[in-house]
Formats: structure tokens, C-alpha cells, sequence
């Protein structure tokens, strides 16, 4: 005889252990943590086991599903390049359940991450290329990695700059490590907040994201413009980068949307027939063009 | 393909030898005990169970109340296990149902969902868990010759007895079943009870499909939106549509292919699953951000969803629409939201914008 459950299913009479879990989180652990801002962490991630550390490969703009055991699973970007193996670097903003579990995490504790998953930022085909970096925000932790691997690959790209704004001065992302990025050759770092959001010290510019980036008449000739921050940012930055003669094409931004399996299964991040987690995250404005209004 | 032919007598026979086999045999069985929202007068629900007599069949069902998706994708699955020594997590792999089974008398409608799933579910990053469920699946379908009011699978491109999903299907010809053997499952368990079928010869269902085709009520053919989604995206037609949906989800529920999940963690201090569950695209938290923004915070944003993912979306990925035309979502509805008639107004209102 069958056992039958509450729920009418029955037992099954076989099983086999899962060796392939898609699902299943590699353990890592938490060696370093900084501050970037009143609500915002990084966290450096070293994998537990020394093969995958050696192994674990990804491109600039993939993400990953990040957990902590009894709490649940959250995306987050890789926030470093590949350029800078060995560890993975994520940087979270607290607003839910599992970020404030993440918060609460402690040097040495361990977490699970799952991934690299989604497509990445075309690097290769940006070389020879100008490139502008525009992040508002946390959306300034999407362009890290690529920036990243950029500055790290300096010789491949022709002039760089990067734009890093937020609404105050507080909500700045990454001010530790900046000037880092600013020192490297033929690097331009502009930093601005929104107006209202300056300090009595604040040594950058006052002005909107894509204002700013307009008054610096940045040429739209052999370049890339990637950008990424609060869904307002960046449809007035598409806007921006329309009136400084864009081609959609030279545009990138990325989607965020809300995920659980990061597969392309589950059947929530889609915009349109597109997964954001599987043909994302990264987007041209030319495709976003053609999507439906559906993030 | 192999065609034979089996009496009534030896299709019991049969069934009761798979049973004898040791297969788990899982077929319609009229569930007395502690079922509700029964329509049939009958008292319980009609679903699937695993029988250990062909005479446990319920006999004279149309359509189960449930899909047969709940034993590929249960409701609820544990996807990971952990147990917390010494302050460090301890992961251990879940074991997966892998008894071989027989998926007895599925009508066509619910066999053709499981491709549909497969599809999803396998490809690249397989799941495991609903794979090795399914490659011990063999599924025997039974044609159907009494469509229901709400049925309209003839609408998506299906028929009351097309072979899709089925190892081998059975139609009901005279006093006799034409046995269309599919798939090699399907002769594995055709040959080993050899002597209970005889050929076909010329037994045929033709007859049968054109007199279940003429019963049903809808079989106007479905148009599908892969071409048109975009320009028909911001039309009023769905705010009209969906302003009596309650968002309860017992369409998704009901649906032989709804496959969206949601995966959580379940925990005491020491030990804890992770957890797969069924999920929906009509409930209000399914899409919102932490941030509390919502890519689709009305109703009419999220039956758009399910409209356009079963007759746009889906079909440009997967090549093929995503109802089987079953109709359990338009008599389990609440409110007599009806997925046929809502396809047929979304294609008429493209009609009125020119798309």
C-alpha cells in the first residue's frame, strides 16, 4: 500500500538523492565589510571550498543570488570585476528581510551565493571606445564591476569618465574608493548630488544626474554611455543621452527586477517574452525601445 | 507509431498487471472523503491518486478537478536542506520521488500540458527535481468524447484526442479502445502484456473526434499575440477586462501549465528547508520590488501578464501557446473571469486600434 499524505499526495516508494541542484548555494564566506553609506554595505565573499575559488568565473554585469540560511535568497550584481578574482564583492542597500538579515551578518559568518547568472556588459566590443559611466545611487554598485574592468584594462579603451551621483551626500555610494578610480590615467571622475542634497564641505557638482551629464557635453562620437540608477534617473537619462546625439545602440543600461530563480524559470522578472534574470540584465536603449512598459 | 486494439476486459487486466508490476499507477479517482466545492452532485473531487485496482478508477469522470501537475511540480517542494553545527550551515541535497510511474487516463488536454512544462523545466539549468519525475513518467492518455461546456482545446490547436504528451493513447471506439502506441515508454509497456492486445486493423478514430468536436460548445480557433503584444500592451480593453478579477489565483492553481513559483526559506534556529511553491502572477506582491516600486501594481496589469504569457510570450520563446484549452480556470473562477471570451475581446479591441 501507498502511505497517503494530508494533502492526498503519496509517498513515493523511490528516491534518489539530487546531484545537479541548480538551486543548491555555493557556501561562502564573509572576510571583509565596509560602510558606504547610513544603509548601504559591501561585503567581500571568499568561497569555502579552495577549487571553486580557484575556478569561479564571471563576466562584468552578471549577478548572483546571495542567502542567508533561514532567511532567504536576494539578488544582488557582482560588484567586482573578474579582473579582481579570488572574492566576490556585493553591495546592498537594507530594505527588506533578507538585506536586514544580510545587515545583521558578521566577519566569518558564511552565506550562500548562486550564480553567475543573466548576460554582461559587451566589454570586448566597447574596446577603442569612449565610455561614460553614469550611476545614481545603488546604481552606481551595477556599474562597479564593468568600471572596474575597464580601469583594469585601461590600455584597451580610449577616455573614461565616470559620473557618481546620488540625492544627498550621504547616499553617495563608494566615496572610500573614488579617488582610487580618478588616479588612473585619462580617468574624468565628476561626483554630483541632487539639489539640496550638499553639504557645507561638498567639493562636487549640485545638479540631477542627467543634467549634470548634459552640461558636460560629453561626445557622443565612438563612445559608450552605460548607465543605471532609480527607474526616474534613468528615463531622463535616455532622454539626455537622445539630445546629445545617443545612438539607442550606444546606450546600456540595467533592468532590476523582482527574482527568485535567476534561471529563466520562475516566471516573475519578465518584461515581455525577455527574462530579466536569463536575456538581462544588461539591456541596450535600442532593445528597451522595443520591450513593453512592463518594469 | 504502433496501433492496436484492447477490450474493456483486457484494459483492466492491463491496468491491474502494471499495478502487480510494482509501478505506481496513478489515475482519476473519485476522492469521497473530505472533498470540497464539488460540482458534480456526486459528493468528493475527482483526481488523480495511486491506485492499487483498476476497479479504484473512477469510472465515469469527464475531468479531474486538478491537473495532473501537481505530481511533476507539487504544490510545495523542498529544494535544499541545512542544518546549523557549530555556527556553520551544512548543506545536504534533498532526495527526489524517482518511483517509475504510470500516469493512467489523462484526457488529451492534460496531456498535452506536460510538454509544455517539460519545456520549461528542462533546457538549459534542468531542474532536476521535475526531471527525474518525469523521465519515470510514462503517461497513457484516454481521449475524450464528452466535452464539457467550458472545454475548448479544438481553440488551441488541440483535439479531444490528440496525441500530444501521451506515450499512448487510448480512444474509446465502439466497445473496444484503439491503442496509439506514441514513444518507446509507451511500447515498453504495451510489449510486456503483448497477449493482451490485438491489431488494430481497421479500427480508427476519426469517427470518435468529429463527434466530440461536434459537442463542443467553443472551438472557434484562438488568434495569439506574439506579433501584436507591443501596440495592444497600454490598451484600455485589459483595465475593462480584469476590473472583476479578486486576484485569488485559483486560475494558476488550476491551470495544467501555470508553472510560476516562488522559493522561501522555512526555519527554526538550527535547521531549515528551502522551499519551492506554487505561485501567481495575479497576486499583488508577485513582481513588487523591495524598493516598493511595482512593475505591475494593478489587477489589470497582472491578468495582462497572464493573457499575454500564455498567448504571446510563451509562444515566442517555446513555439506554442500555453492553454490546452481544459477550461478549469473558467469554471473555478469566482467571479466568471472566462479565458476564451477575454482572448477573443483583447483580439477584437486590436482590431478596433488597427494592430
Amino acid at each position: 500500500m501507498v502511505t497517503v499524505t494530508a494533502t492526498g499526495m503519496a509517498m513515493p516508494r523511490e528516491t534518489v538523492k539530487v546531484s545537479r541542484n541548480i538551486y543548491k548555494p555555493y557556501l561562502m564566506t564573509i572576510v571583509d565589510m565596509r560602510d558606504e553609506t547610513h544603509d548601504t554595505r559591501t561585503l567581500r565573499l571568499q568561497f569555502k571550498d579552495p577549487e571553486v575559488a580557484q575556478t569561479f568565473d564571471w563576466k562584468p554585469g552578471q549577478f548572483a543570488q546571495y542567502s542567508v540560511f533561514g532567511v532567504g535568497e536576494c539578488v544582488f550584481t557582482i560588484a567586482n570585476s573578474p579582473t579582481r578574482k579570488g572574492y566576490i564583492e556585493c553591495t546592498f542597500r537594507q530594505v527588506g528581510k533578507v538585506t536586514s538579515a544580510l545587515r545583521d551578518m558578521e566577519i566569518g559568518q558564511t552565506i550562500g551565493f548562486r550564480g553567475p547568472y543573466g548576460n554582461w556588459f559587451p566589454v570586448e566590443e566597447w574596446e577603442g571606445k569612449r565610455l561614460y559611466f553614469v550611476g545614481g545611487g545603488i546604481g552606481t554598485v551595477a556599474l562597479r564591476g564593468v568600471m572596474q574592468y575597464c580601469l583594469d584594462n585601461r590600455k584597451l579603451y580610449d577616455e573614461i569618465l565616470i559620473l557618481n551621483a546620488a540625492r544627498t551626500v550621504a547616499d553617495l555610494v563608494y566615496k572610500s574608493e573614488m579617488d582610487e578610480w580618478a588616479k588612473v590615467d585619462g580617468v574624468t571622475l565628476v561626483k554630483a548630488v541632487d539639489p539640496g542634497g550638499e553639504t557645507p564641505d561638498w567639493d562636487g557638482k549640485v545638479g540631477l544626474a542627467p543634467n549634470v551629464f548634459e552640461e558636460l557635453k560629453p561626445t557622443p562620437d565612438n563612445a559608450i554611455l552605460v548607465t543605471c540608477g532609480p527607474p526616474i534617473m534613468i528615463r531622463f537619462m535616455l532622454l539626455a543621452a537622445e539630445r546629445l546625439g545617443f545612438k539607442p545602440e550606444q546606450v546600456y543600461t540595467t533592468l532590476e527586477n523582482r527574482m527568485k530563480c535567476g534561471l529563466g524559470k520562475c516566471g516573475r522578472c519578465n518584461v515581455g517574452p525577455y527574462y530579466v534574470c536569463k536575456d538581462g540584465p544588461v539591456f541596450t536603449a535600442a532593445q528597451l525601445a522595443k520591450l513593453p512598459k512592463d518594469f | 507509431m504502433l496501433r492496436k486494439r484492447l477490450t474493456r476486459e483486457n484494459l483492466n487486466k492491463w491496468i491491474d498487471g502494471l499495478v502487480a508490476s510494482g509501478l505506481r499507477v496513478i489515475a482519476p479517482v473519485r476522492e469521497r472523503d473530505g472533498g470540497r466545492g464539488a460540482r458534480d452532485g456526486k459528493g468528493g473531487l475527482t483526481l488523480f491518486r495511486p491506485i492499487t485496482s483498476s476497479a479504484e478508477i473512477a469510472a465515469d469522470y469527464t475531468k479531474t478537478d486538478l491537473p495532473f501537475k501537481e505530481w511533476l511540480f507539487p504544490p510545495t517542494e523542498v529544494i535544499l536542506h541545512y542544518r546549523i553545527v557549530d555556527g556553520e550551515p551544512v548543506l545536504e541535497d534533498p532526495e527526489v520521488d524517482a518511483t517509475k510511474t504510470v500516469a493512467l487516463f489523462l484526457r488529451p488536454c492534460d496531456a498535452a500540458a506536460i510538454p509544455i512544462l517539460d519545456s520549461v523545466f528542462g533546457g538549459d539549468y534542468e531542474d532536476e527535481f521535475y526531471m527525474t519525475r518525469r523521465r519515470n513518467l510514462t503517461v497513457v492518455g484516454l481521449s475524450c468524447t464528452e466535452p464539457q461546456p467550458e472545454c475548448f482545446c479544438a481553440a488551441v490547436g488541440l483535439s479531444p484526442t490528440s496525441e500530444a504528451g501521451s506515450d499512448i493513447l487510448l480512444t474509446p471506439v465502439g466497445d473496444e479502445f484503439l491503442v496509439e502506441v506514441l514513444t518507446e515508454k509507451g511500447e515498453q509497456l504495451v510489449n510486456q502484456y503483448a497477449d493482451l492486445f490485438a491489431d488494430a486493423g481497421d479500427l480508427t478514430k476519426e469517427q470518435v473526434t468529429e463527434q466530440a468536436i461536434a459537442k463542443m460548445l467553443r472551438k472557434e480557433s484562438l488568434p495569439t499575440f506574439a506579433e501584436t503584444y507591443s501596440e495592444l500592451f497600454e490598451h484600455p480593453v485589459w483595465e475593462e477586462i480584469a476590473r472583476k478579477c479578486l486576484g485569488c489565483g485559483v486560475c494558476a492553481y488550476s491551470c495544467p501549465t501555470c508553472h510560476c513559483y516562488d522559493i522561501v526559506d522555512e526555519a527554526t534556529l538550527f535547521e531549515g528547508v528551502r522551499c519551492r511553491n506554487w505561485d501567481c502572477c495575479g497576486f499583488a506582491l508577485f513582481t513588487l520590488h523591495a524598493s516598493g516600486h511595482n512593475p505591475r501594481p494593478t489587477q489589470a496589469h497582472r491578468y495582462r501578464q497572464r493573457v499575454l504569457h500564455k498567448f504571446a510570450y510563451f509562444l515566442q520563446t517555446y513555439g506554442r501557446n500555453m492553454c490546452v484549452g481544459c477550461g478549469r480556470c473558467v469554471i473555478k473562477c469566482p467571479v466568471g473571469m472566462d479565458i476564451y471570451e477575454v482572448v477573443q475581446k483583447v483580439a477584437q479591441a486590436s482590431e478596433r486600434v488597427g494592430v
